[in-house]
């Protein structure tokens, strides 16, 4: 304080580090990046500086383990949680078509980009389906009733598929079915609202349950892949969100002539 | 951190810095990267610790009250345009156009929250003691397919009997479910959505309540 100047020099060079001090022409590495920077023929000091060998700060031999660490295992756990919640967000953002594309068996017709599966529009009188039972195409304009609706004799494709539009799963069933097993299917569908049931002739397996571009086949009306596919699929794969499944044709049986206007909609 | 200082090398001070600074960037550089990527760690996980998960009580009953309100919305938009009466009408329009755009806000937090609109659990499933609520897949309140087949045929004072007398059940069953998710939950916004059904469907009541009796004086 009271001396001005040389007392200064320790606490300005303090804070500028330490190993450059005094090396410039001792150790090869610091000459070279020295002489490269700047010239020490431009400070008068330079010269007498470089002279006295001094010895490369050292670390502190021992090193104390201890919160060493405590450190660690807090970085490990923090990296732990950290890591799980990334996990998790990216695993529940995954989408709903990944997840029943996974389930081993189901076909997904919405990656063939078949025109006619994909086809959207409302048309009149009765269509024809490129799969059995249909996962999509050219609809009646009303759908069928899907909020929970237990069918006990088939219903028209034209207002199924209407229905797969609007995000319900349709389960089907071999006609002729047993009535325990018939039950068993009932359970996944009453009072569960975007589904539907009915029998449906000519199917090569005892279930089919489909959505809207998605289809899974089994004999087994036991088989978990049901309920895993209901869950991956239900609602989710409307193609118009917040569509609701009621207001629709409530009636099993083919097409009727008067369908398509709006006429048949809560007979 | 002490130096031997050379106390001749004063105005070098400046020196050192500089022919150290290269280094600089490297650790800055490193800093930043660290910096970043524990930045998006965070930010990713944070909303994960904070938000209702798939078997909690809120995307329970967010579920749930889905469905329940889906076939209040059913009846009304039969009754809506079936009902011979002008008060009828508009009291199924009100419910239909309510409990549609509830299910609308409902369906935005379970997507918000990442969570699926359904699941594969039992209806119910969060609340405490509610096993023996469930009939045929049914929650508290809700109409039979019998019943909804019968009001799909009724007309005149039939329907308007029927469809009241549904909706005061519907109504009485949604209040319950409500208000145990006022109670169970720790969300805001699900309290928030509960609490104005509870007193939105009891004032609701008190109509219905009035209107059967008009219907059935008829």
């Amino acid at each position: 304080m009271s001396t001005p100047g040389p007392e200064r020099v320790p606490s300005s060079v303090k804070v500028t580090k330490t190993s450059g001090q005094g090396k410039p022409p001792a150790g090869s590495s610091a000459a070279k990046k020295t002489g490269g920077g700047k010239g020490p023929a431009g400070k008068g000091g330079g010269g007498g500086k470089g002279r006295k060998p001094v010895t490369p700060v050292k670390v502190a031999g021992g090193r104390n383990w201890g919160p060493i660490a405590v450190a660690g295992v807090v970085v490990l756990v923090a990296v732990g949680i950290i890591g799980y919640g990334v996990f998790a967000a990216v695993q529940g953002s995954r989408s709903w078509e990944d997840k029943v594309s996974e389930i081993a068996g189901v076909v997904n017709y919405r990656k063939q980009n078949n025109a006619a599966i994909n086809d959207t529009s409302h048309k009149q009188g009765p269509q024809q389906y490129v799969t059995s039972p249909p996962v999509g195409g050219a609809h009646n304009s009303t759908p069928q009733n899907c909020s929970g609706d237990v069918y006990d004799a088939p219903i028209a494709n034209e207002h199924a598929v209407h229905s797969l539009e609007h995000g319900a799963v349709w389960i089907t069933y071999k006609p002729g079915l047993a009535a325990d097993q018939v039950d068993v299917l009932k359970k996944k569908v009453e009072g569960q609202d975007y589904t539907m049931m009915s029998p449906y002739a000519g199917l090569d397996k005892n279930v089919s349950v489909q959505v809207w571009g998605f289809q899974y086949k089994t004999d087994d009306v036991n088989d978990a892949k049901i309920d895993e596919f209901i869950k991956d699929t239900r609602l989710v794969s409307a193609l118009e969100p917040g569509i609701s499944c009621s207001g629709g044709n409530t009636t099993t049986g083919p097409l009727q002539a008067s369908a398509g206007n709006g006429a048949v909609m809560n007979k | 951190m002490t130096v031997s200082t050379n106390p001749g090398a004063a105005a070098d001070a400046a020196a050192p810095t500089e022919t150290h600074r290269s280094r600089g960037p490297l650790w800055a550089a490193l800093a930043l990267i660290l910096g970043v990527a524990l930045g998006i760690g965070i930010g990713l996980s944070i909303p994960h610790f904070t938000k209702p998960g798939d078997d909690s009580v809120e995307a329970g009953f967010l579920r749930d009250m889905s469905t329940h309100h889906a076939q209040a919305v059913e009846m009304s938009m039969i009754a809506h345009q079936k009902s011979d009466d002008a008060e009828i009408v508009y009291v199924a329009n009100d419910i239909a156009l309510t409990q549609h755009g509830q299910i609308g806000y409902m369906q935005a937090w379970l997507r918000d929250w990442d969570l699926s609109p359904t699941s594969s659990q039992e209806p119910m499933a969060w609340m405490p003691n509610s096993a023996g609520s469930i009939v045929n897949g049914l929650m508290p309140g809700m109409a039979t397919p019998e019943q909804l087949t019968k009001l799909r045929a009724a007309s005149g004072k039939e329907l308007n009997t029927e469809f009241l007398t549904l909706m005061r059940q519907h109504h009485l069953g949604g209040i319950h479910m409500a208000q145990e998710a006022v109670k169970l939950s720790d969300n805001k916004d699900v309290d928030w959505i509960a609490e104005s059904m509870v007193k939105s469907q009891q004032t609701e009541l008190g109509l219905i309540d009035d209107l059967l009796k008009k219907v059935q004086a008829s």
